[in-house]
């Protein structure tokens, strides 16, 4: 009942977004037309007029710089606000502890349709500000960086769009579930949310925050919007901030992409198929030449070269060794070479353990993420370097005789059986 | 509590709680981070509960296999999954899967061990953020 109301809600959060949309920019169009309180509100400045954008290109090749000049309002600095129409899957979880009672919250936010591409475009003015922001490294406050170049007026599209909230517990974690269902947030938290969840979706500064907005003393400017190489296709929506009040019509343009590019719609990037294809390829070789699986390095490496939630890629490298793995378990039954007793014991284990793993995936950031993988991939040197040293090979020796004298005889064994068939 | 098990002529002796939970947290962590979990299982069951290596290769891989087909349902389930991402990475593994024993006939064993820990290594401090 509860993601019914929600489902009912994000409909209708959605449905009066162009109504709202139409209002703000018919308000500043009223040419003097500011509504009394407002100008009462700022008794000192002249009200900004909505400001006016045009771009030198409509559509772009796999990115592209689109130069974009406006008018704005003479000492009132521009914002532009840029996203795509495409939708992923974004999270954040809370995890940090209330400043007044100490207590960690365990919340789970997530937001299944913020932009695959989203970046907000400030004054070249702010760029030491961003620089500042920079050297915090990977803790760094998309809040706090908005607020202070001012870019927090232009921020308003992930604001709208729905955030579900799972209250995370142990008991939930250990039933594999993500917790309890949490009532719809107010506007204000889920535009505060919202922002988690975008940093946490594109991470660093310079994927969110970008210095390029040049303008002069009568108010006219221009900034060159870089749409990089590998970002989502499809409509760019462009809209040019002063205020809440004073907002641009929004411009459009369109990016196109071709084969042998292709846009991986959950992971939100686009890439050229053949260089993960390759990749995989020699990782996986290497894998199975060392008798550990490509996923232990093709986890990390897709991580390092791309920027792919690493949930995804947790998920989707996963089933392609289900094929391998199935065929090795008929081979090996054909030879009557496995113990089903122990096997399906432990695969009880197994299943039991492969039910909550998954869920625990988003609910570590990708930094986690990595760290805990590295110290996963120093065990496993370990286990590896154990296996070269003389003690385990000389009883590796011994016991690899065995096994082959035992498949000789299991493949015989299968023989005559089949042949008495 | 012990299971006896009977492989080939020969009886073993499982101590089926510490199998059980070391087969479970190795799930655990396996399907949240996305990899096989043969490389753990493989001296669980050997060192740990002291099988000998025949009776392990086959009977880890059965183990294995209930882990991957429900880490897969449940990231699938939870949307942690991309399809065309997926078949450009699940060629690329087939492919590996036949090229691998190819190779594997012409070079040292020892040599591929020794690459393979100098390289994760490697890639577990560029993970740690040491470069």
């Amino acid at each position: 009942m509860t993601y019914k109301m929600l489902a009912a809600l994000a409909a209708s959060l959605l449905l009066s977004y162009p109504v709202a949309h139409a209002a703000d920019q018919a308000a500043p169009a009223a040419p003097q037309g500011v509504p009394a309180a407002a100008a009462a509100a700022m008794p000192a400045a002249a009200p900004a007029v909505a400001p006016t954008i045009t771009v030198d290109k409509t559509s772009l090749e796999n990115g592209g710089v689109i130069t974009v000049t406006g008018q704005g309002t003479p000492g009132k600095p521009v914002f532009l606000e840029v996203f795509n129409e495409n939708k992923v899957r974004g999270s954040h979880f809370d995890k940090t502890p209330n400043k007044e009672t100490g207590k960690i919250p365990y919340k789970l936010y997530l937001a299944d349709e913020i932009p695959a591409f989203y970046r907000i475009y400030v004054p070249t003015s702010a760029q030491p500000i961003l620089d500042k922001f920079k050297k915090e490294g990977r803790g760094w406050s998309y809040s706090g960086a908005l607020k202070e170049t001012g870019g927090d007026v232009a921020y308003s599209e992930p604001g709208k769009r729905a955030i579900i909230v799972y209250q995370a517990s142990l008991a939930a974690s250990i039933v594999g579930s993500r917790g309890e269902l949490l009532p719809a947030l107010d506007d204000k938290e889920r535009v505060r949310r919202s922002m988690q969840v975008v940093k946490g979706r594109f991470r660093s500064v310079d994927r969110t925050i970008v210095a390029s907005v040049d303008q002069k003393d009568d108010g006219s400017f221009t900034a060159k919007v870089m749409i990089p190489q590998g970002v989502a296709p499809g409509k760019y929506v462009i809209t040019a901030v002063t205020d809440k009040k004073a907002v641009s019509a929004p411009l459009a343009v369109e990016n196109k992409i071709s084969f042998p590019m292709r846009y991986m719609s959950n992971a939100g990037t686009s890439l050229n198929i053949f260089i993960p294809f390759f990749i995989v390829l020699a990782l996986a070789t290497f894998g199975v030449l060392m008798g550990a699986g490509g996923g232990f390095i093709i986890n990390p490496v897709m991580l390092m070269l791309f920027p792919l939630p690493h949930n995804i890629v947790a998920g989707t490298v996963t089933p392609t060794v289900l094929f391998s793995q199935a065929s090795g378990v008929i081979n090996y039954s054909k030879i009557k070479f496995i113990s089903w007793k122990v096997g399906i014991t432990l695969g009880i284990a197994m299943l039991a353990g492969g039910f909550i793993g998954p869920v625990l995936t988003s609910m570590v950031t990708v930094d986690e993420f990595k760290f805990v993988f590295g110290w996963i991939l120093f065990i496993l040197a370990a286990l590896m370097f154990w296996q070269t040293t003389p003690g385990y090979m000389s009883k590796n020796k011994k016991e690899t005789a065995i096994l082959k004298e035992f498949q000789k005889r299991a493949a015989e064994a299968a023989a005559a059986k089949a042949a008495k068939a | 509590m012990y299971m006896h098990i009977e492989f080939w002529g020969n009886e073993f002796k499982v101590n089926v709680i510490i199998g059980c939970i070391g087969a479970f947290l190795i799930a655990v962590v396996s399907s949240m981070f996305g990899f096989g979990g043969g490389p753990f299982m493989v001296p669980l069951m050997a060192v740990v509960l002291g099988l000998p290596m025949y009776v392990v290769v086959g009977s880890s891989l059965l183990a294995i296999f209930f882990n991957t087909l429900m880490s897969t349902t449940r990231h699938y389930g939870l949307g942690n999954f991309d399809l065309d991402l997926f078949l450009v990475m699940f060629p690329a593994a087939l492919l590996a899967g036949w090229i691998a024993p190819k190779i594997a006939k012409r070079i040292n064993p020892l040599w591929v061990k020794r690459v393979a820990v100098l390289g994760l290594s490697l890639l577990g401090l560029s993970l740690l953020g040491v470069f």
